[in-house]
């Protein structure tokens, strides 16, 4: 018995070993790295120790302040819309009564946005969104809708809003996936006696569907917190990837990368790696206990 | 059946090892455009070995890179550079000290155009890089409008009236009355407007240094917008490659377009600010359909962008070969005369550019001799006040130019935004305002102490 628990160690060994060297070892290093003035250049060894002077200046910080409200806003707007689109087709999909016919085309269909590389996607809709050249404008002034081009990606909350719906377009169809599963994994006992019981279709929705998708809900809801706080590439590409306009798309990880890589202050860009990571634990606590509250 | 495919896996892993064993490159050169390609094609006929280019894209060529310059571990044994990060590099003690035995290389000096010469000296002095091209910038613009509109395609007479920012503004309201726009956009303007007072951004002190001309940016870009001078077209987007083959879509002024039905939705673009690169790199590729229509002349004044710069690795073991390469691409007239007439570089090397640059006509300008015109410019070039910072911190004073100019922050706030973000940027630089306010310090303190002695001592 205890030599065949051994040779377990024998099989965990690949992981362990690739964790401890490439996950465990560098977030302690970038500790370190928060500690000090390292630029990045030279070695750490030029690096001055200066304890704990980056996080006093992370909590006086009104940039980083600034890209944490930014991802917060941009993040819950997307995660409505993007919710409400999948839930409701995930609702109409599954539908006992209608009993809609090819679940599994659409199911390709709305996965497609997702499959696009976000450099295309970010490409695309900077030129759809020109202000001046760009195809949405001379749709709606040729619709008549406004007589004015609108500026989208410099007027802040336009460029977040745009930021929010591509984003909600890109993950609709991953969240509908997912809760489609959920669903589907819901017993038709349930339904069929709801239905017989006379219950309407909302009343099976909020009595039935809801609290037996709870789990898979607080999934998407982890996830998405923890992708949506990561927000980076489609504010990087979309304008000048430090945060225009007037620092609307400024996010916190857009912020990590200019401090590290562009502005070469590689310490305070661990500092704000730090601070990052203290965040998504904090949200993804709150949501769980939220979740989980009444049970316990 | 396991074992036996166990041993074709083996077999094949080792003979895929083996197979990337097989051809070690004698030099490995690093870059991040495929630039060199053709030189290494001729390099490697003319010295019979196996030269390895790897190109790292632009964006990711710093951060790729330089982990590998740092540790040792898989450095390539020549590798370029661009101005952006040049001066940063020269100090670092990645690229081997080229003014030492036995390269001598200050020995070439006075073959080679001074500035370019210069940037690749470390703070000692001593040359860690080098660079085969030059890349003053002009003024690119569309012949055959010159000629509707100013009644003159001629470089040198187009030159005069671009002599001052304001001469080029009268050429704008100009070229607005004939339905054309001066420049795409309003960056075009801001390698003019350090003026006749050119400074470093950044002082030996970590200093901001902030001119008076520098403050003009943000009146000249004010003025291009409110003036309808450009056609809203910002550098190397879609519709700023669109204006240089013709008419562009225009939607500034709706309201007014419906009163006024004789103009158009659509505007064409005169002029363009680029430096030599431009032309090969942009306009020859882009605008096919206006060859020949096109000629090049000096801004108000003059100016530089971009730049490679090549030098070796300081701890490579070939080091005699990776300088035959550099001393080929920089220093080998045979070469480099058939480089240029491939290409259309401008070089930093007299004696090559003296002879081409003698008699030359280039058909996509008309058949105007740019190299002429861009050796003289490049005369002009004064290039001690580049710094680390100089990119990093016109983008950010470029973006709050921007901020002003579209109405979101006024002068005041969107300086004060610059000044923020740059000590955000680079905690340890002292802004003006900081500057002031230091000056303001120590003004106190001196009355105070002053203070001090005439009351009575007790």
């Amino acid at each position: 018995m205890k030599n065949n628990d051994r040779k377990a160690y024998l099989f965990i060994a690949p992981f362990v070993i690739v964790f401890l060297v490439f996950n465990l070892y560098p977030i302690f290093l970038t500790f370190y790295y928060s500690l000090t003035n390292y630029s990045g250049m030279g070695g750490i060894d030029n690096a001055d120790f200066i304890g704990i002077d980056n996080y006093v200046r992370l909590v006086t910080d009104r940039y980083f302040y600034q890209a944490f409200f930014n991802t917060i806003r941009i993040w819950g707007f997307n995660f409505l819309v993007q919710m409400f689109i999948a839930l409701g087709l995930a609702l109409l999909f599954s539908d006992i009564r209608l009993k809609l016919k090819g679940v599994s085309l659409f199911r390709a269909l709305f996965y497609l946005p997702n499959i696009i590389t976000i450099a295309s996607v970010a490409l695309l809709f900077s030129i759809l969104l020109d202000w001046n050249h760009g195809g949405l404008n001379q749709m709606l002034l040729s619709l008549g809708v406004i007589n004015q081009p609108i500026n989208w990606l410099n007027d802040p909350l336009y460029a977040q809003g745009a930021v929010a719906l591509i984003g909600a377009w890109m993950w609709f169809g991953n969240s509908f996936i997912v809760l489609m599963a959920g669903i589907s994994g819901i017993s038709r006992d349930y339904y069929e006696a709801a239905l017989i019981d006379g219950a309407n279709w909302f009343q099976s929705f909020k009595y039935i569907t809801l609290p037996q998708l709870k789990p898979i809900l607080l999934y998407v809801l982890i996830t998405s917190i923890i992708g949506g706080l990561q927000l980076f590439d489609l504010p990087m590409l979309l304008t000048d990837g430090q945060g225009s306009p007037q620092g609307a798309l400024n996010t916190m990880v857009l912020y990590l990368y200019n401090q590290a890589f562009r502005y070469n202050n590689f310490g305070y860009g661990a500092t704000l790696a730090y601070g990052l990571f203290f965040i998504t634990v904090i949200f993804s606590a709150v949501t769980f206990r939220t979740m989980y509250r009444k049970e316990s | 059946m396991k074992k036996s495919l166990f041993l074709v896996m083996m077999v094949s892993l080792l003979g895929f090892l083996a197979a990337c064993g097989d051809d070690e490159p004698d030099l490995v050169v690093t870059s991040f455009t495929d630039e060199l390609q053709e030189p290494i094609e001729y390099f490697e006929e003319l010295h019979d070995v196996n030269v390895d280019l790897q190109i790292i894209p632009t964006e990711n060529y710093v951060n790729t890179l330089r982990p590998a310059l740092e540790s040792g571990s898989g450095a390539p044994d020549v590798f370029t550079g661009e101005i952006v990060y040049l001066k940063d590099w020269v100090n670092q003690d990645y690229w081997e000290d080229l003014s030492q035995d036995p390269y001598n290389v200050d020995e070439w000096s006075d073959d080679y155009m001074e500035y370019v010469w210069d940037l690749g000296r470390d703070e000692e002095g001593s040359m860690r890089a080098l660079s085969w091209q030059t890349t003053p910038g002009g003024i690119y613009y569309r012949r055959s409008i010159a000629e509707e509109v100013l009644g003159t395609d001629d470089p040198d007479e187009i030159g005069e009236m671009f002599d001052t920012v304001e001469g080029l503004l009268e050429v704008g309201e100009m070229m607005k009355e004939h339905d054309y726009r001066l420049f795409p956009d309003e960056g075009s303007i801001a390698p003019y407007t350090n003026g006749a007072n050119p400074q470093p951004w950044v002082n030996e002190n970590d200093e901001l240094i902030m001119t008076d001309e520098r403050m003009t940016y943000f009146d000249y870009a004010k003025t291009l917008r409110d003036e309808q001078y450009t056609a809203l077209a910002p550098a190397w987007s879609p519709a700023w490659f669109a204006s240089f083959t013709g008419p562009i879509s225009y939607n500034v002024g709706w309201d007014e377009l419906d009163e006024d039905e004789e103009q158009t939705d659509e505007t064409e673009v005169f002029a363009v600010s680029l430096p030599t690169w431009g032309l090969h790199s942009v306009l020859e590729v882009e605008a096919q359909e206006t060859a020949g229509d096109w000629a090049v002349t000096n801004g108000p004044t003059p100016y530089f962008e971009g730049g490679t710069w090549i030098g070796m690795y300081k701890d490579s073991e070939n080091h005699e070969l990776a300088f035959e390469f550099i001393q080929m691409l920089v220093n080998d007239e045979e070469f480099l005369t058939e480089w240029v007439s491939e290409t259309g570089d401008v070089l930093s090397y007299y004696p090559v550019m003296d002879e081409i640059g003698e008699d030359y006509s280039n058909d996509f300008l008309g058949g105007q001799n740019h190299y002429d015109f861009f050796m003289e410019r490049a005369e002009e070039i004064d290039a001690s006040h580049v710094t680390a910072y100089d990119q990093t911190i016109e983008e950010l004073f470029g973006t709050q130019v921007g901020a002003y100019v579209e109405g979101d922050a006024t002068q005041e706030e969107a300086l004060a935004e610059f000044y923020s973000r740059v000590t955000n940027a680079y905690p340890d630089l002292v802004i003006p305002d900081e500057l002031e306010e230091e000056v303001a310090d120590e003004l106190e303190e001196f009355e105070e102490s002053g203070d001090l002695e005439e009351e009575p001592v007790e």
